[in-house]
């Protein structure tokens, strides 16, 4: 491996968007039969980098080599016939047709003017194959788990004959048996030749599956390194540029009784949940996808309809219809996928923020635009969302950003409760660690906060205890002395015998 | 130079449309002086008026995510129940139950939408027949006239149109940057999933919207009625797409979220100097018909190369 060539040499690539630099005079490279993970928080530079490769954008200045020549992609399929293909994190798939169509789309086999269909399916299954991956190549992707669109992604990267392949966050969407099974895969791909570049944010992963290791921060090259001389905290002082604070949960000194809820159920499948939250704890949901952890959640913030003998905030019986009133009962809530049905993206920080309290900004009838900048500037010191000004697009943070100020308007409601789904899905380990900390802050002034997560290490690092659900009921609860990866898995895998397992 | 270059940008990418006007008026002049006479200029800024005020509403639909076909249709019916009416309650009241009828077949559409859960599209289509239909009904197929009754063309005489236009324009403008409704209805159109997780009823902002745009379309339809003092079952074919394209030519994106209303005043502008230079130009009347097709690609085209620009990731400013 270190005798040949390196199959892609990156040299000084810069690039420069109005007002930053984007990407500061950076080396790398990846050799054949190698995997290379490259790192870094939202901002760092990686997506630069790789749009780049991708021939999405073109550099302001440095080279790109593959093969020991120098190249520029004018556009995203110069560089796939060069022998780059990227997968980037949203898929590029058309939901409504086949894999095979997929995978050959614009390259179809042909007879005449004919698609040869027989031939399409053979070359499909036999990429599939060779990828051991077992999907029907006629079945219609929207039909498959994201897991499975996933590695249709990839069989498509492999036919064109990819010599290098580039992942951006390939698991992001994945669940642990998932992921496995797609580390095995990125390994043989490189063992037949291949040169991967992975973009993760899962250090664990990246530990896992990487020959080296390189970290962006602010744009520039601060470290490549071998595996074997890496470990979790350098790579993440090296991503942050500085050592990340404690990492267990602080002592929660739960206060007065918030809320009350019992005997709730939800839409016929989330049943018997009963639980008491006080003011400065956090309560953790726990479960498996499809448990019922998260539409607990979503019941009481009032998007589902559920039935419940008593739900009680700071005494008083708790009637909600809707988001409206939630938020009226002075709940805040954070739903699970940020870009789905958290961001407004044509909207500005501070609307975003102050979308659902607007009229209590009211002024005759308009808004008071003073009051809206001044509460929008509070909540972004506060939280420390770093964007040019509260008037800029929501769509141009980062993720972690972005989720912050999701965050804020979760809270601009003077919320009591906080009702947090996946608090951190997609945002890097810097933003990651400030948003446990505003947790931690906001705990501690008393907030009562319930979460659900499915990342267990977040659970533990928040929830001073934990109710863990499998199939629509709430399997046992965890104080914080018994709160660990094993425990909260054997609950979460308790199955009723007719068993859904995931 | 960068700065030149950003100032440019900035005042393209703002009055680009305005700039088509200008650029067209500048060319027409030079080939014909009839175009520069008072009384034409006041026919262009009269035609560009009635297209812009149904335009308005369809920019409030757009920016909520939606648009509705069923504006021709309203525009034919309140025409056609105001006229008909004034004999009897006099123009005020003819005019007040004209907007009311806009308003609560507006509210039909939006009711429709958020009730039935029936898209947009296919829902004001469907109230497109439908009222097209009421209304060939209410006038028995047959022409309403109204003699004696000049006073009706207040609506239609002189800068009326225009001031209506101009005023609304303003309004509208108003609501959608100042109000609540109308963070609300940029809200919805954005992202609907997360405005109703913000504590948005996206419902009522629907009806709201609807109704709006119906009783701009029937504005609409009584200037057109009021300038030949008729109204039938015919009247204002076609509106729908016309209203549809000067918003989207004025720079209000289709994908929602955003609305400009002076945009939407400039792009009917556009059209309406287009179509009258056409005309001047003595350019056969089935060319005019041409025109407002290819502006829309025209304008399509732009938005989407721009949308997808990495650098409009970049934009500041909301």
């Amino acid at each position: 491996m270190s005798s040949s060539p390196p199959l892609l040499e990156v040299q000084g690539l810069s690039r420069r968007f109005p007002g930053v630099l984007a990407l500061d005079h950076v080396d790398f490279d990846v050799f054949p039969g190698e995997v290379h993970a490259l790192v870094g928080e939202n901002g760092a530079g990686k997506s630069t980098l790789i749009n780049m490769l991708a021939g999405v954008i073109q550099p302001s200045g440095g080279t790109i080599k593959l093969d020991g020549q120098a190249v520029r992609f004018a556009n995203p399929s110069s560089a796939q016939h060069a022998g780059i293909s990227v997968i980037f994190q949203e898929f590029n798939l058309l939901p409504q047709l086949s894999v095979a169509e997929n995978i050959f789309i614009n390259r179809e086999p042909k007879r005449g003017p004919i698609i040869d269909w027989p031939t399409m399916y053979r070359r499909a299954s036999d990429v599939l194959d060779m990828l051991k991956i077992e999907i029907d190549p006629r079945a219609v992707v929207q039909s498959l788990s994201v897991a499975q669109q996933q590695l249709v992604e990839i069989a498509r990267a492999l036919s064109f004959k990819a010599k290098v392949i580039v992942m951006d966050e390939p698991t992001a969407a994945l669940n642990d048996r998932e992921v496995d099974r797609l580390l095995e895969i990125v390994r043989s791909l490189a063992d037949g030749g291949v040169g991967v570049i992975y973009v993760s944010h899962r250090l664990a992963e990246v530990l896992t599956v990487a020959d080296r290791i390189s970290v962006l921060r602010d744009g520039r090259h601060v470290l490549t390194a071998a595996r074997r001389e890496l470990d979790e905290p350098k790579i993440v002082s090296a991503m942050v540029g500085r050592e990340l604070l404690h990492v267990a949960c602080p002592p929660r000194t739960p206060g007065e009784l918030r809320l009350v809820v019992r005997d709730l159920s939800v839409e016929d499948y989330v049943k018997d949940v009963s639980f008491e939250l006080h003011g400065g704890e956090v309560l953790g949901l726990a479960g498996l996808m499809g448990s019922g952890s998260t539409d607990v959640v979503e019941a009481l913030f009032g998007l589902r309809s559920m039935q419940a003998a008593e739900i009680k905030l700071n005494g008083e019986a708790l009637a909600i219809d809707g988001p409206r009133s939630a938020i009226r009962s002075s709940l805040g809530y954070v739903p699970e996928d940020r870009k789905r049905s958290g961001i407004l993206p044509d909207l500005s920080v501070k609307h975003n923020i102050s979308m659902g309290i607007v009229e209590r900004l009211r002024q005759v009838v308009w808004v008071n635009e003073r009051e809206d900048q001044k509460l929008a500037e509070q909540y972004q010191s506060r939280l420390n969302i770093r964007c040019r000004s509260v008037n800029q697009y929501i769509s141009g943070l980062s993720g972690g950003n972005q989720q912050k100020v999701v965050l804020a308007r979760a809270l601009a409601g003077n919320s009591q409760v906080l009702l947090l789904a996946e608090p951190t899905r997609g945002v890097d380990v810097g933003a990651k660690a400030e948003i446990y900390h505003l947790i931690d802050e906001l705990v501690a002034q008393g907030m009562a906060v319930l979460m659900q997560t499915s990342e267990l290490p977040e659970l533990i690092r928040l929830a001073n205890r934990c109710l863990v659900f499998a199939d629509g009921k709430p399997q046992g609860e965890l104080a914080k002395d018994d709160l660990n990866q094993e425990r909260v898995m054997a609950l979460a895998t308790r199955f009723d015998v007719k068993g859904k397992a995931a | 130079m960068s700065t030149l270059r950003r100032l440019w940008q900035t005042i393209w990418e703002s009055y680009r449309v305005g700039l088509f006007v200008i650029a067209v008026a500048i060319v027409l002049t030079l080939l014909t002086p009839r175009f520069m006479q008072a009384e034409n200029l006041m026919n262009v800024l009269t035609n560009a008026s009635v297209t812009a005020i149904v335009g308005l509403g369809m920019t409030l639909a757009i920016a909520s995510g939606n648009f509705d076909l069923s504006v021709g249709s309203i525009a034919a019916f309140a025409g056609s129940i105001s006229m008909s009416l004034v004999p009897s309650i006099g123009i005020a009241g003819g005019v007040a139950a004209g907007l009311l009828t806009g308003a609560i077949v507006g509210l039909i559409n939006g009711l429709i939408i958020t009730e039935l859960r029936v898209p947009a599209f296919i829902a004001t289509l469907g109230m497109l027949t439908i009222v097209r239909g009421l209304t060939l009904i209410y006038t028995s197929g047959h022409d309403i006239y109204l003699y004696g009754q000049t006073g009706y063309k207040i609506l239609s005489a002189g800068a009326m149109p225009l001031v209506l236009a101009l005023v609304l324009a303003a309004l509208l403008g108003f609501v959608v940057k100042y109000t609540r409704f109308g963070r609300h209805v940029l809200a919805v159109g954005s992202n609907s999933a997360a405005a109703t997780r913000s504590g948005v009823r996206t419902s009522r902002v629907l009806w709201g919207v609807f109704a709006i745009v119906g009783t701009t379309a029937a504005l609409s339809g009584m200037i057109i009625s009021a300038q030949v003092l008729t109204a039938n079952g015919r009247l204002a074919t076609g509106l729908e797409l016309s209203a549809i394209a000067v918003a989207v030519i004025g720079g209000t994106p289709l994908s929602g979220g955003k609305a400009t209303m002076i945009g939407t005043l400039l792009g009917a502008l556009l059209v309406s100097t287009i179509n009258n230079g056409l005309n001047l130009l003595n350019v056969q009347i089935f060319f005019q018909e041409l025109t407002t097709g290819v502006l829309l690609l025209i304008a399509v085209a732009f938005s989407i190369r721009r949308g997808y620009h990495p650098r409009a990731l970049l934009r500041r400013q909301a």
